[in-house]
């Protein structure tokens, strides 16, 4: 310890070993950010960056021989294409109902689990399990279920109605398509929400209740604005998630033809981005195609600001956020 | 270390980033595979390319190649990333479209000079891969089918026709399209709301819609297009509307499967099955036609007619291309070669999983069973129907009329649109396509 005490000052000055560390937590802070840097850059950012580009052009994604720079061509057309405007009002309506639902079922399952229950951790598996299930295999689970021949549904249903013979995919696409989302997505959610209810001090509510709230007013007036910030982070992610939803109406739509050019979903299940993959990958319209999904964006961002404008009002951080 | 400022550090970490940024999409914008590195890489469907095919090739060319399953948006996604396949599958309705957009190779010197694929040995099908700028079937020559099928004969399920107690049509005597929708409403069955036999499928779950129609149309020299494929024609050709105006009915009659009265299967499938009666199927599918379902009661039946002058030529002309951006077209020739002519053709012909590629092979085809020999004998009747070419429009991708089709029918069989309204759409639709490939490429 005496020597230490010694060498030190002689040979780094105060001032160099602050550097010194500092240089050490950078280098550190650079090393452990870096998969997700390079991850993003390249993923994420090269690509956002072309695909802006992409859709000033013409470009058919086949041969840049014939790339040729259009300006905002792409912009004026979609404002005025009617298939996009009809897809982006089935979007948003899909959006609105399976949202709030999908969140209302989320806390639920997440106020369900968090009760000293037996069995309650085999629950939370049995409940988070659809969302570890690819998609794929979630769609065809659910294709599986409601087949009008052999379907469980239409087969439970006759045990009752004999007749009963519901085409679900046919007469009830969105139906169908809101339930698989809300279900592949309830686990998820649930677990998140879970982790901001066990982040609630339990002291709260046992001085609410030492006050005499009851159990509901416990869950209205303390666990729920305390929620508020998981609720706004569930809220903000499912909002862009079914805005951008394209594999599950693609594979949900009858016949196995799945996610290849020719695959027309049924009309109810025509969504926006299923209208891009159609323009990009059915027309070869690259192009086009950047500039409806660059539209896209604007509109998930400007919900998400929005959201954020409205936070202030209903978020409840307990500390700035 | 004492020089080194914190400043420094940061540029060399961003540097480093950088670099590691760099490298890759370096490295992405190289073709994997590099003139003379002796590996070609295959696009095609792998149960038309087992590992013994891709053995024999690699022993016969002294080359490795690499399989991609095939799947047109892998297709387009490789081409739009600057790294397609050497060798890539195709269809008919794609090649002019390829050929227009620069993106295949002209295989003309290389078949001049071969060995294996002679131009007097090429079947018909094969002048689907010729295109001059303005027709498909004429000029050079840009690729080969792997094999194919007179694309419009019929399959029947017998047991369908005793349950209507209607007689199963001849083998000989070839129905019109108006007997066909007759029979087909005949036999069609559903029971308590539910499918027992569709009357008649055809088109690929409308997949082929528009080759259908024009097939039909060719009998009265007549297209879906205008002479230049500038534009699509429907409403304004009495002949097309009547044409489409059939396949329509077809669906409203609900003998075929369409968007408001789907099969989770496909055609195929449901023909195993037993639940389609009527069957618009190439000679390929009697490989597959007799199931424990169907066996002994399946019977395979010559194209039908829409004006009397018969025609029965594929419309599916599967085959291979050279890309155009392949680094060693030889390699990629030599793939191709033998794939096309050597032992895999030869397979491929015994196997009897469609008419083989050059007539030289034809004679290899199965016909051992009852059945066989009744493929046979219609085949050899359609063979002689063959050689006509469907002529598809070069500006639009192949999907491009059968998706319109498809979105279209949905409204209108729900009786959300008129028929009127379900052809302009469709007119509207294909034109703006046309109209955006034209823009693209010229012309």
């Amino acid at each position: 310890m005496a020597g230490a005490t010694q060498v030190l000052p002689r040979t780094i000055p105060r001032r160099e070993a602050w550097r010194r560390r500092g240089v050490r937590r950078a280098v550190t802070f650079y090393l452990l950010i870096s998969p997700w840097l390079l991850g993003f850059v390249l993923l994420s950012a090269i690509p956002l960056v072309g695909a802006f580009v992409m859709s000033f052009t013409n470009y058919d994604g086949l041969n840049l021989d014939y790339l040729r720079f259009v300006g905002p061509d792409n912009y004026a057309r979609a404002l005025g294409d009617a298939d996009a405007q009809y897809a982006l009002g089935r979007t948003l309506l899909l959006m609105l109902v399976v949202v709030p639902v999908g969140l209302v079922l989320q806390l639920a399952l997440a106020l369900m689990v968090n009760q000293p229950i037996r069995f309650s951790n085999a629950f939370r598996t049995i409940f988070y399990l659809p969302y570890v299930i690819p998609v794929v295999a979630g769609v065809w689970i659910w294709k599986i279920f409601v087949d009008p021949s052999g379907g469980l549904v239409n087969a439970a249903l006759g045990v009752v109605l004999p007749d009963f013979n519901v085409r679900w995919l046919v007469e009830y696409p969105t139906f169908v398509l809101a339930l698989l989302t809300i279900w592949g997505a309830a686990g998820g959610g649930m677990v998140v929400f879970l982790a901001g209810l066990q982040g609630i001090p339990a002291e709260y509510r046992e001085a609410a209740m030492i006050d005499g709230a009851s159990r509901t007013q416990v869950t209205r007036f303390i666990t729920l604005p305390l929620l508020t910030p998981v609720i706004f982070f569930n809220l903000v992610t499912g909002i862009i998630v079914a805005l951008q939803i394209l594999v599950q109406p693609m594979l949900l739509s009858p016949g196995i033809l799945g996610l290849n050019p020719g695959t027309v979903p049924p009309r109810d299940n025509y969504f926006y981005v299923v209208h891009a993959y159609i323009e990009i990958f059915t027309k070869q319209l690259f192009g086009y195609g950047s500039a409806l999904l660059w539209l896209l964006f604007a509109v998930v961002l400007g919900l998400t600001v929005l959201l954020f404008k409205t936070s202030r009002r209903w978020v409840f951080y307990g500390v700035e956020p | 270390m004492p020089g080194t400022t914190r400043r420094e550090v940061l540029i060399g970490a961003g540097a480093l980033a950088a670099a590691a940024v760099a490298a890759p999409i370096l490295a992405a914008c190289q073709p994997a595979k590099t003139g003379g590195s002796g590996k070609v890489v295959v696009m095609t469907d792998p149960n038309e390319f087992n590992d013994d095919d891709r053995k024999t090739l690699e022993a016969a060319t002294k080359l490795k190649i690499e399989i991609v399953p095939s799947n047109l948006t892998t297709l387009y996604a490789m081409w739009a990333a600057g790294n397609p396949p050497d060798v890539f599958r195709v269809q008919a309705a794609g090649v002019p479209q390829y050929i227009s957009r620069k993106m295949v190779k002209n295989l003309q010197p290389y078949f001049a000079n071969s060995k294996l694929l002679k131009p007097d040995d090429l079947a018909p099908a094969n002048n689907f891969y010729k295109w001059d700028g303005k027709q498909v079937g004429k000029g050079d020559l840009y690729g080969m089918v792997k094999d194919w099928s007179p694309d419009f004969t019929l399959f029947a399920y017998t047991t369908a026709f005793d349950d209507a107690g209607v007689k199963v049509p001849s083998d000989t005597t070839p129905l019109t399209y108006d007997e066909l929708r007759d029979l087909a409403k005949k036999v069609n069955k559903k029971a308590a709301g539910k499918r027992v036999y569709w009357g008649f499928v055809h088109s690929n779950n409308d997949a082929w819609i528009d080759r259908t129609a024009m097939n039909m149309l060719a009998e009265k020299q007549q297209s879906l297009y205008t002479d230049d494929f500038s534009k699509i024609a429907i409403s304004s050709n009495p002949e097309a509307t009547k044409v489409i105006r059939y396949l329509y009915d077809l669906a409203a009659d609900g003998v075929n499967q369409t968007p408001i009265d789907p099969s989770p299967n496909w055609m195929g499938a449901d023909f195993n099955e037993g639940q389609i009666a009527i069957l618009q199927y190439g000679y390929w599918y009697s490989a597959m036609a007799e199931s424990d379902k169907t066996k002994g009661k399946t019977v395979f039946l010559p194209a039908p007619t829409w004006a009397g002058v018969r025609r029965d030529p594929t419309m599916t002309a599967t085959g291979w291309v050279v890309s155009s951006q392949t680094k060693d077209a030889d390699a990629a020739w030599a793939v191709f070669e033998q794939y096309m002519g050597g032992k895999p053709a030869q397979d491929r012909a015994k196997s009897g999983w469609g008419v083989p590629g050059l007539k030289s092979l034809y004679s290899q085809m199965p016909q051992e069973s009852a059945f066989q020999k009744q493929v046979q004998k219609v085949l050899q009747g359609e063979l002689s129907k063959s050689d006509f070419i469907l002529q598809f429009n070069p500006y639009i991708g192949e999907e491009t009329f059968a998706t319109s089709w498809k979105k279209n029918l949905e409204p209108a069989l729900k009786g959300q649109i008129t028929f009127e309204k379900f052809v302009q759409n469709i007119e509207a639709e294909v034109n703006t396509a046309i109209a955006d490939g034209k823009r693209i490429i010229g012309g």
